[in-house]
């Protein structure tokens, strides 16, 4: 009379397996699940009895006990009906217990007995321990990419049970899609001018580096970070796996299964809250925007409208790759690993105190940049100040290097970052970087000038010689020298805007 | 401090939130603690409706002085031999003053009254700042408002000139009515190394209008107003229409036609105004002034004048890559994309060049944008 049966649920985008032990006996009817489930979890023994019934499978009208062990961790979502309605046919003696021996089982139930899909599948199949798992048909392509031949899928409850039975073969697992061909990533060629900022992007591809535009309204802040993700390289077999999981587990998109092959690019409305961007909520704990665009770019524009909590929350994960989130309920480590592109008007008007278009006083200014802490901006390794394109670029200026052909050279600056161990150089540690072999004399006594006047600090020392590795990379030389320092100087010049305030 | 009984009834009189004008004939023909009697009766002929007499309670007057002691203000009422004599000659110099720091430092001193936009530009609070500086350089008091922007700038710069002269702040509010950070230190820094003065009694609200009010006293207290940054209809020009009527003369920091912050300059330039390039041309304005005024010390010129002359300056020998990028560069800052364009180098290049036409002192970078020095 007990039955159990292995399943898994979602810990942030992680699976926890779970196992379903199902109890019926004599006594009084009625039906108890203990071992903290949620909202969702309770309400499936409704859920489960109207598709049993209605699949004509039964109700046992005794009494059935479902423990969720172990019994101390949280249980969330609706994926553990499939399991409590096979533990009930196996428990009431329905279906014979060697059918669903070494049988795993994730899967939400309509009152109709259809079985649904549920988010974070990926995750979920990865962590049961089982020789099949039966999936919902429609997102059996998805766990297919984690647990292959094991998984098994099927549309409706009693599908599962005629399949178990051996009365019928099991369903097609759906076909599975690599990135959808039709979204085509905006292309840099239709950016007029702004070769500084091109190259910025070039710069921030190759080597990992954060980026902040400052500029006024219609400088093409926007329309410039869009074109990033196109010039990232693909990513690799193990990161669109972990992107699948990390949007699968958010409910947000990949249903359908596809394993994206290029880098999301995530930007969040200012008006989002902390959860939505950092991770968390009430019922379950999902991955906020930050993880969603793990692997990718992340795009906060009109950086100094966000409120000051979710800025402080970007530094953890801008650092660590991770983000933390502590609830009561429990903690949980959401992957966040992302590019950060920021875009903010050096004042409230726009135009930065330039004088005959600035309409905001002195300590409007200061109040709009003070929003932005030092230790967030001092993660920007590359900060340069725009301006609005010449009327003659816009109509009729020269086309830049198409996304192709950057992405071309981002792709062999990479390579060579690879050769020193690391993702990209903005990962490289101290050791590494402040080795004096590969910088030229000119630009270390250029670095030693701007230190010993102050405008450049220990940690900005370590970010610059950083980006100026990036640069000498993209030009296919070994050694750093004076024109990469400079350059790397350049373009983290706009940075003083938001660390002083003021103007003059 | 506990006040004269004069000083505690002016000080009362001007509790009662009366306008200037109404307070001078309050103590006309009176002298403080007679005129708070007969408004008290109902008596004074200066108030026939009566309108002050149910506010002249006795409990205002212990308010007022407890307030003063507080704030550490002290009072005088016009007439009396402390009354400063700069604006002892004025029709409409207020008939009780609430100050701190030295009100004797305006005497004997050339003065010339910094005023201008709280939202200034960058331009204007630089230009604001070295006149402050200089003007106390040059043994001149700066009297402004203790306002944001271009008051506060001229008392900066005034103040930080080591042994300047002495600098006056003319409030617009009471002396606790200054309510910001950056405000109360330059209160506190005036009272230190000059003087601030306030029309209203410590602990009474002030209201608007006392702003463009009280701009009439730094007029009187000015031998010339230098306006430096103003808006079209800005609150300076209150000051300067007071400074008109008073024949004191008005100069003005001319600007770029293209800024908003300029628009009143310019315009008073274009009415007349004597135009004003550096603290030079105010001491000129200031001497012509004081021709007739042997009892005030005349202002110390700087032994050379700071003024540039402009081109034929010896430019540091270039390389050609600097030279091209030095010539791309004008005295408004431009982006380093601008920079790129005009000067038909690499980024890479330019770079380089910038980098060192910052260390030669030719190119400044200002928020990744870069111009030449303003000298």
């Amino acid at each position: 009379m007990l039955a159990c049966i292995p399943s898994a649920t979602l810990h942030g985008v992680d699976g926890r397996s779970v196992s379903v032990e199902v109890h019926v006996s004599a006594g009084l009817p009625g039906f108890t699940v203990v071992g903290l489930p949620d909202a969702a979890v309770r309400e499936s023994r409704d859920r489960v009895r109207a598709a049993l019934l209605s699949s004509g499978l039964g109700w046992p009208s005794r009494r059935v006990t479902v423990n969720l062990a172990p019994s101390g961790a949280r249980k969330t979502g609706a994926g553990l009906d499939l399991p409590i309605a096979m533990g009930l046919l196996v428990a009431g003696d329905v279906l014979p217990a060697r059918c669903v021996e070494r049988t795993g089982f994730v899967g939400e139930l309509g009152l109709d007995g259809s079985l649904r899909p549920v988010p974070g599948i990926a995750s979920l199949v990865a962590a049961i321990d089982a020789d099949h798992i039966v999936v919902p048909a429609a997102v059996s392509a998805e766990a297919a990419l984690v647990a292959g031949e094991r998984v098994r899928a099927a549309s409706t409850v009693a599908e599962v049970v005629a399949a178990l039975q051996g009365r019928s073969p099991w369903a097609e697992t759906a076909p599975l899609r690599v990135s959808p061909p039709e979204r085509k990533e905006p292309d840099l060629l239709d950016v007029r001018g702004q070769l500084v900022a091109r190259r910025a992007l070039e710069v921030a591809a190759a080597g990992g580096h954060h980026l902040l535009f400052v500029g006024p309204p219609g400088s093409g802040k926007t329309m410039l970070a869009t074109r990033l993700p196109g010039i990232l390289p693909d990513l690799v077999r193990d990161e669109s796996l972990e992107v699948l999981r990390i949007h699968s587990a958010a409910g947000a998109s990949s249903l359908g299964a596809a394993l994206a092959r290029r880098p999301p690019f995530r930007a969040p409305h200012h008006g989002a809250t902390e959860v939505a961007i950092v991770g968390g909520g009430t019922s379950w704990l999902r991955p906020g925007e930050i993880s969603l665009a793990h692997a990718g770019v992340l795009f906060l524009d009109e950086l100094g409208e966000f409120p000051a909590p979710v800025l402080d929350a970007l530094r953890q994960p801008l650092e660590e790759h991770v983000i933390r989130v502590r609830r009561a309920r429990g903690a949980i480590d959401f992957p966040a690993r992302f590019l950060l592109v920021g875009a903010m008007n050096p004042c409230p008007c726009g135009e930065g105190g330039l004088p005959g278009a600035c309409r905001c006083s002195d300590v409007m200014r200061r109040r709009y940049l003070r929003r932005l802490s030092a230790p967030l901006l001092d993660r920007f390794d590359l900060a340069i100040a725009l301006g609005r394109p010449d009327v003659e670029d816009l109509l009729d200026g020269p086309p830049g290097d198409s996304s192709a052909v950057v992405a071309a050279r981002v792709r062999r600056a990479r390579a060579l970052a690879q050769g020193r161990g690391v993702r990209c150089n903005s990962e490289l540690g101290f050791d590494t970087i402040d080795g004096p072999s590969t910088l030229s004399a000119d630009a270390a006594a250029l670095l030693e000038r701007r230190l010993r006047s102050g405008s450049l600090s220990a940690r900005g020392l370590h970010r610059v010689r950083r980006v100026a590795q990036t640069i000498a990379d993209l030009d296919g030389v070994s050694g750093v020298d004076e024109r990469h320092v400079a350059e790397a100087l350049q373009l983290r010049a706009a940075r003083s805007t938001l660390m002083t305030g003021a103007g003059a | 401090m506990t006040l004269t009984e004069e000083q505690r009834f002016g000080a009362g009189l001007a509790a009662l939130g009366a306008s200037p004008g109404m307070l001078r004939k309050f103590l006309d023909g009176y002298r403080a603690p007679e005129a708070w009697e007969a408004i008290a009766r109902g008596r004074h002929r200066a108030d026939p409706e009566r309108r002050y007499r149910d506010k002249a309670v006795p409990r205002i007057l212990d308010t007022v002085e407890s307030a003063c002691a507080r704030s550490g203000v002290s009072v005088v009422v016009f007439g009396h031999v402390h009354y400063p004599r700069a604006l002892a000659d004025d029709r409409q110099a207020p008939a009780v003053l609430f100050s701190t720091g030295d009100a004797a430092v305006l005497e004997g001193r050339p003065r010339v009254a910094v005023v201008g936009t709280r939202s200034a530009t960058p331009y204007g609070l630089g230009v604001a700042t070295e006149l402050g500086r200089d003007l106390a350089r040059a043994g001149v008091v700066v009297v402004s408002g203790l306002a944001v922007g271009i008051d506060a700038a001229a008392h900066a710069g005034a103040l930080g000139v080591d042994d300047g002269a002495p600098t006056v702040g003319v409030l617009g509010t009471p002396h606790d009515g200054v309510t910001t950070r950056s405000q109360l230190a330059l209160r506190d820094a005036l009272g230190r190394r000059g003087a601030v003065l306030s029309e209203i009694p410590p602990g009474f609200h002030s209201a608007r209008w006392w702003f463009a009010v009280r701009n009439r006293v730094m007029a009187a207290l000015a031998h010339v107003v230098v306006v430096v940054e103003c808006h079209h209809r800005g609150g300076s020009l209150h000051t300067v229409a007071a400074a008109v009527a008073r024949g004191v003369t008005v100069t003005a920091v001319p600007g770029s036609v293209r800024s908003p912050a300029s628009v009143g300059t310019n315009r008073l330039l274009v009415e007349g105004a004597v135009p004003v390039r550096d603290v030079d041309d105010v001491l000129t304005a200031v001497e012509l002034c004081l021709v007739t005024r042997p009892d005030i010390t005349p202002p110390r010129r700087p032994p050379t004048p700071p003024r540039s002359k402009g081109p034929g300056r010896r430019e540091p020998p270039l390389s050609a890559s600097q030279r091209r990028v030095h010539r791309a560069l004008d005295h408004d800052p431009a982006t380093l994309e601008a920079v790129v364009r005009r000067s038909g180098l690499s980024l890479g290049e330019v770079s380089v060049a910038l980098e060192a036409l910052a260390d030669a002192g030719v190119a400044v970078g200002v928020h990744g944008r870069w111009a030449r020095p303003s000298d």
